[in-house]
């Protein structure tokens, strides 16, 4: 048995492996990666940086750095020139661009050396003003940082965790935080790759898949198949191409789409449950068609809100049923898009279509939840309570509270407002507590993490280029690295898929 | 008369059969020569049946193999072909020999010996996969057997007359490096050697050699009766004997032996190694014929065995199909009108103890290269319905596929054809890329559309082979199965093609069904140490869905697995922690280790500035502009710098190790890569260390893992975290809740121990006492 701490890195790492499969099935195979840090060590650790406070109603945001790069950090983004500050003092100092020495914000800036912080590493922390601008600002530059990168799901706690910073009863929930954090994560990626920037990472990735493919075969197939001459010519153009673009894209000011922050709620149930008539409740306006056909609602309806101070991008979704209406099966299929990308989901059920014994109630209520939702959080709205006879619906109240396998209930009528206001309380305690975690509904880090891998990309495609003509393995090795980093992006791509595609484009037969 | 120095019997026997020659070989080793003895029983006319005769002894000198062989002499061609058994056997008729009595008195087993014996291993193919993991096992130190139909056919080359290759020379070359027989035996029977891929970087080098099939056969059935602890014996194995498992180790069952076909007496062992190749319920297909058999001329596996491992143990098993071309009478072909295929000039030799091949430069043969035509394409379609192996969705491996699949899929395109020789001596050619299974008169049509085979003569013709495999995800990294203590399988049984493939996983699962029966702890080799590892967690861990063949793509670590570093990678594990490599290729290893890190670091001590080095080598274009201080190791990664012009620029320093020169230069260019490469590789075998017991109910185990996740877990029951963490659908979560409860449950053995531990010392110190006690 080996020592603890040695052997986490590597199921950290593993940790990481999954969040970055942003589509469909999990990853099969975590070791196509090489050659791109993270390593398991504390003594020679990548730095990381990530955004640690909440979001929403925030003064003070703290960006934390961890790692041996963090001393660099501090000196060349708080203009520490000769000594670092005294140890967990804080400082008030002007917090610059290293790149151009512009002025981003004035904050405070703390310095943990190690091992006296919380990861038990040398640690910097950047508190500053809580405006969104900044605080990509502030990333973004510590991202130009040479040495650092953006942290992974669960990374700090890692660390603290391998120093021995963490106690017993934290070891043992630490499966349960990954599990959250990487859910975040994932659901993060998934609202990005939905979109636009989407469809150009996952185009990168099927050129550079091919690309590695067609390496490949020349290595493996060429001596003895008719691979014809000039595929590795086709492979130099591509990644030529690929290179250029990838390096445009990350010069560009834009940076692709710009997201929506704010805790995503989305609505989703049967058709005719009553969904839009919440959403024109919580936002106290008809942003939502309502009318007694089912099936009325069939795109997404999205709102932003302030609810209680916190920012929450609420949507509507189509009733699900199975359909023969294209249309409508479209928009149940966005729905149930919305439902895997939501940070919470309220589930809204017709009371009336509840048995009235309340063990059926709650089987039936089980049932139903499994066909809407998979993993994310979620709210049980039973609507339409006054269409219930005063009776049942004080015992459903009663006893549905605390039945385990379901999530809050909330007993409501759209139509006379009853236990709205109960119902408004709960979903502001959940939201509250999602806003409280840096990682919900915050965009930056997911770009700040794209980055990173494209980075690493563009600089492994270079590799190809450098040792093209001199020994293909090595040149491979560099393709290898692309697909893997850009493969942290849009889902990981096994040894089998690109034989697959060696396969379908080779006619190889030995 | 030399002197004897080690016995070993090697006994052969057939029963029932009328003219079977009962006959023993015994086989000697020392340290000039491997030489094998031979004795034998004529059942024949005019001699007892059943009493063992001591006979002959027939040894004799390689070098003396041309001259007519001398009593006495040493011999190195291990099986007795027809002539040397009629030679012998002449002379033993005519009472010429009875003063050998003395030096071969107590050497064979018969029939009755063997039943009640007990052996450490059973190995059951005579195979690339059973040769390896019998020589394997009797390396480890397990008194093994080795059963085969036929001995003759022990080392037969079934298909393709090569070896090596893209991948598969990585294979070679590890197999090799742990005291395997392919890679020798490829450097003894080779006829033909190149380096595939010489161009694309030292990483990806294939190494290759057409083979001479009856050379190789010969060198492998002589390693085999020269190895000490090995017993081979001709028979058909009609069952395994399991029964209850030892409750202390996982499992469900417990293999004990195997019953022999149509003697129906037991031969028990602690372990039995299943390397039935394409012969557990094998069926030939020819046309529209269909009958029963592994090889062309050979049966099939008794069905009891297939029955054995489905109904009694319970596995899951598969079928898989391939094919082999027609035999093509040399003489036939014309060659002017293919495009010949010149060998390396200067031949490398797969294995790391030979320094050249047996096979003399100028000797080798050449390949020919030629192409299928438009003619072939209508032959195969025209003959479609008379094809029935075609026609089944058995699959087939899509990296040897069959001519009809060829065109079938890839219509319109003219495919490779290569002719290979069969060997010096043979008069046959073998068209690599032309498997075929249509009707023989067909298949004659069929080659006759190729030009330079216009009116080319059909030796043999080409087959199609249907045969079961057990899915390999019932088996641990060790190559045993899982639920059956003792049970190893290895190559085609387990899904793959290719000899090196089934060589690699045969020298696997023989150590380790020897280290199970001596009681020593199973033992596995990691992805990130060698191809053969990925070999094996590939099948344990995702199983197959057609035949399995090594690429060198389907390893992360390529940069590290070179075929040139085999030896550093195994060599020294295997003697150390497997124990299947022999002292003297150790001691070899460990030589090249040190000189190999002594020149780096005479490299590395080599410390100039740039407009010294460009003094030191002119030739060299050294950037100017770079002040800096460069090293001879960062010298040695220009593309144009050998270590040849470093060493005759510093002779005191480095020409000592002129020998490494090319490896030096490999190591060098790579290091940088490997490197980096080195952090991923601790961490995966950090996590591959750390087992997870086999017998664990993963639905009852008391941690927060989903009903999804430990359904996954029971299903495929992986035997390390590393392997856990690599399988579809467990999530980041799960992993680290299992390393929890591995951690706590380690804690608790130990705890655990310590107890027992300290409970036997107060228990010793109690009796100490009482002992000291006046009585």
């Amino acid at each position: 048995m080996l020592p603890l701490r040695s052997v986490c890195g590597g199921i950290w790492r593993a940790a990481v492996h999954t969040v970055r499969t942003s589509r469909g099935a999990p990853p099969y195979r975590l070791l196509s990666s090489t050659c791109d840090g993270a390593p398991a060590a504390l003594a020679d650790a990548d730095t990381i940086f990530a955004l640690s406070s909440g979001h929403g109603r925030c003064g003070v945001a703290v960006v934390r750095v961890s790692g041996p790069a963090s001393a660099t950090a501090l000196r060349c983004m708080a203009g520490f020139t000769q000594r670092l500050p005294p140890p967990r003092t804080a400082l008030l100092r002007s917090i610059t661009d290293p790149r151009s020495t512009e002025v981003l914000d004035r904050g405070l800036v703390l310095w943990f050396p190690a091992p006296r912080s919380f990861s038990g590493e040398d640690s910097v922390e950047f508190h500053i003003h809580g405006g969104p601008a900044v605080i990509t600002a502030v990333l973004q530059a510590l991202g130009s940082v040479p040495g650092l990168r953006p942290a992974e799901a669960g990374e700090f706690t890692r660390r603290a965790f391998q120093a021995g910073k963490l106690g017993l009863t934290e070891v043992e929930g630490l499966g349960d935080l990954i599990h959250a954090e990487t859910e975040a994560q994932r659901r993060q990626a998934l609202r990005q790759m939905s979109g636009e920037l989407g469809r150009l990472y996952q185009d990168w990735s099927d050129r550079l898949k091919r690309c590695l493919a067609h390496v490949e075969a020349f290595i493996d197939f060429s001596e003895d198949e008719l691979i014809e001459d000039g595929v590795l010519n086709r492979v130099d153009v591509s990644v030529r191409d690929l290179q250029a673009e990838i390096e445009r894209h990350l010069k560009d000011e834009r940076r692709g789409e710009r997201l929506r922050g704010g805790v995503q709620v989305v609505i989703a149930g049967a058709t005719n449950a009553g969904k839009s008539s919440l959403l024109n409740k919580l936002c106290q306006r008809p942003a939502a068609i309502v009318s007694p056909i089912a099936g009325t609602t069939r795109d997404v309806v999205e709102t932003a809100l302030d609810l209680g101070g916190f920012p929450v991008l609420l949507s509507d979704t189509a009733g699900l049923r199975d359909s023969s209406d294209l249309v409508e099966r479209e928009g149940v299929r966005r729905a149930l898009e919305r439902v895997e990308q939501a940070d919470l989901t309220l589930v809204v059920v017709d009371s009336a279509h509840l048995p009235s014994e309340v063990d059926r109630a709650a089987a039936f209520l089980r049932e139903h939840l499994s066909s809407v939702i998979r993993i994310s959080r979620c709210l049980l709205v039973l609507n339409k309570a006054d269409l219930l006879p005063e009776k049942q619906r004080q015992k459903l109240d009663m006893e549905l509270r605390g039945v385990s396998g379901l999530p809050a209930v909330c007993l409501i009528s759209c139509q006379t407002n009853e236990g709205l206001k109960d119902f408004l309380t709960v979903l502001h305690s959940s939201v509250k507590t999602l806003c409280g975690d840096p990682l919900f509904g915050a965009p930056t880090l997911t770009q700040a993490r794209h980055r990173a891998h494209l980075q690493r990309c563009a600089a492994a495609l270079a590799q190809y280029q450098r040792y093209r003509d001199t020994d293909l393995a090595l040149a491979a090795e560099g393709v290898r690295v692309a697909v893997t980093s850009l493969g942290r992006i849009t889902g990981r791509v096994g040894a089998e898929e690109i034989l697959d595609i060696i396969f379908k484009d080779f006619c190889i037969g030995k | 008369m030399p002197e004897v120095r080690e016995r070993r019997t090697v006994s052969s026997w057939q029963e029932g059969t009328s003219n079977s020659n009962n006959y023993s070989l015994q086989s000697r080793y020392t340290e000039e020569h491997l030489s094998v003895g031979i004795t034998w029983t004529l059942k024949a006319d005019g001699l007892q049946q059943h009493k063992t005769t001591p006979g002959v002894t027939l040894v004799r000198n390689r070098k003396l193999r041309s001259s007519s062989p001398k009593l006495g002499d040493w011999i190195n061609v291990g099986w007795p072909d027809d002539a040397i058994l009629r030679w012998c056997a002449s002379h033993m008729l005519r009472k010429k020999l009875p003063f050998l009595h003395s030096l071969l008195s107590p050497v064979s087993r018969h029939v009755g010996h063997l039943a009640g014996h007990q052996y450490d291993v059973i190995v059951v193919g005579g195979g690339h996969a059973g040769t390896e993991a019998a020589a394997a096992a009797a390396r480890v130190g397990a008194e093994t057997l080795l059963i085969t139909q036929k001995i003759h056919t022990i080392g037969a080359l079934s298909c393709n007359p090569s070896l090596g290759g893209v991948g598969k020379g990585q294979l070679v070359k590890e197999v090799d490096a742990l005291d395997g027989l392919c890679g020798r035996a490829g450097d003894w029977a080779g006829i033909h050697f190149s380096i595939l891929n010489r161009r694309k970087g030292p990483a990806v080098w294939g190494p290759r050699a057409q083979l001479d099939r009856q050379r190789y056969r010969d060198f492998i059935q002589s390693e085999l009766l020269s190895t000490p602890r090995l017993t081979v014996l001709e028979g058909s194995v009609e069952e395994l004997l399991v029964t209850e498992p030892n409750p202390e180790e996982p499992g469900h069952h417990r293999v004990t032996g195997i019953r022999l076909a149509n003697g129906s007496h037991a031969i028990s062992a602690r372990s039995v190694v299943l390397t039935t190749g394409t012969f557990l319920s094998g069926s030939l297909f020819v046309g529209q014929t269909t009958s029963p058999g592994g090889r062309i001329g050979d049966a099939p596996s008794s069905p009891g065995l297939s029955h054995t491992l489905r109904e009694r143990l319970g596995l899951r098993t598969g079928r898989l199909r391939t094919g082999t071309p027609p035999r093509i009478v040399k003489d036939s072909v014309d060659l002017s009108l293919a495009k010949l295929h010149l060998p390396d000039s200067h031949p490398t030799p797969f294995s790391f103890l030979n320094t050249h091949t047996h096979c003399k430069p100028e000797e080798q043969l050449p390949c020919y290269l030629t192409f299928t035509t438009p003619g072939v394409e209508r032959v195969v379609r025209e003959s479609l319905q008379l094809n029935c192996h075609i026609q089944q969705d058995t699959k087939g491996p899509r990296y040897c596929p069959s001519i009809e699949s060829r065109v079938l899929r890839f219509p319109g395109r003219s495919h490779q054809v290569w002719l290979e020789p069969e060997g010096v001596t043979s008069d046959l050619l073998y068209p690599q890329g032309l498997s075929m299974t249509m009707p023989p008169d067909i298949q004659l049509r069929l080659i006759r559309e190729i030009p330079p085979m216009r009116r080319a003569e059909i030796h043999t013709p080409g087959y199609g082979v249907q045969y079961d495999f057990v899915c390999p995800t019932q088996l641990s990294p060790a190559l045993q199965v899982k639920s059956t203590q003792g049970l190893f399988l290895a190559g085609q049984i387990n899904g793959t093609t290719g000899y090196e493939e089934a060589a690699a996983q045969g020298l696997w699962a023989g150590a380790n069904a020897a280290r199970w029966a001596l009681s020593m702890p199973t033992v596995t080799l990691s992805r990130t140490e060698s191809y053969i590892g990925v070999l094996i967690d590939d099948l344990v861990s995702r199983g197959v869905t057609e035949p399995y063949r090594m690429f060198t793509s389907r390893a992360e670590f390529r940069t590290s697995l070179r075929p040139d570093n085999a030896d550093l990678r195994l060599t020294p594990k295997g003697f150390e922690e497997v124990g299947c490599v022999s002292s003297v290729r150790y001691q070899e290893s460990l030589r090249v280790r040190n000189s190999l890190q002594d020149a780096l670091t005479a490299l590395q001590a080599l410390f100039l500035s740039t407009s010294s080095w460009k003094k030191k080598l002119p030739s060299v274009p050294i950037s100017e502009t770079k002040s800096t201080l460069l090293t001879g190791l960062d010298l040695l990664q220009y593309n144009d710098v050998t270590f040849e012009m470093l060493a005759s620029a510093f002779p005191e320093s480095l020409s000592s190790y002129m020998e490494f020169a090319q490896r030096l230069k490999i190591e060098a260019v790579y290091k940088p890569h490997c490197d980096l490469n080195k952090k991923e590789i601790e961490r995966i075998q950090r996590e591959e260390n750390m087992s997870l017991p086999q017998d664990i109910d993963y639905f009852s185990l008391p941690v927060s893992l989903s009903d999804e996740v430990r359904e996954i877990l029971d299903r495929v029951r992986p035997s390390t975290l590393g392997a856990a963490t690599r399988l579809e659908g467990i999530t980041p979560a799960a992993v680290v809740n299992l390393l929890n409860y591995v951690r706590v449950t380690e804690k608790k053995k130990e705890t655990h121990r310590n107890q027992r531990h300290q409970e036997a010392q107060r228990d010793e110190e109690l009796c100490a006492n009482s002992a000291s006690l006046p009585q």
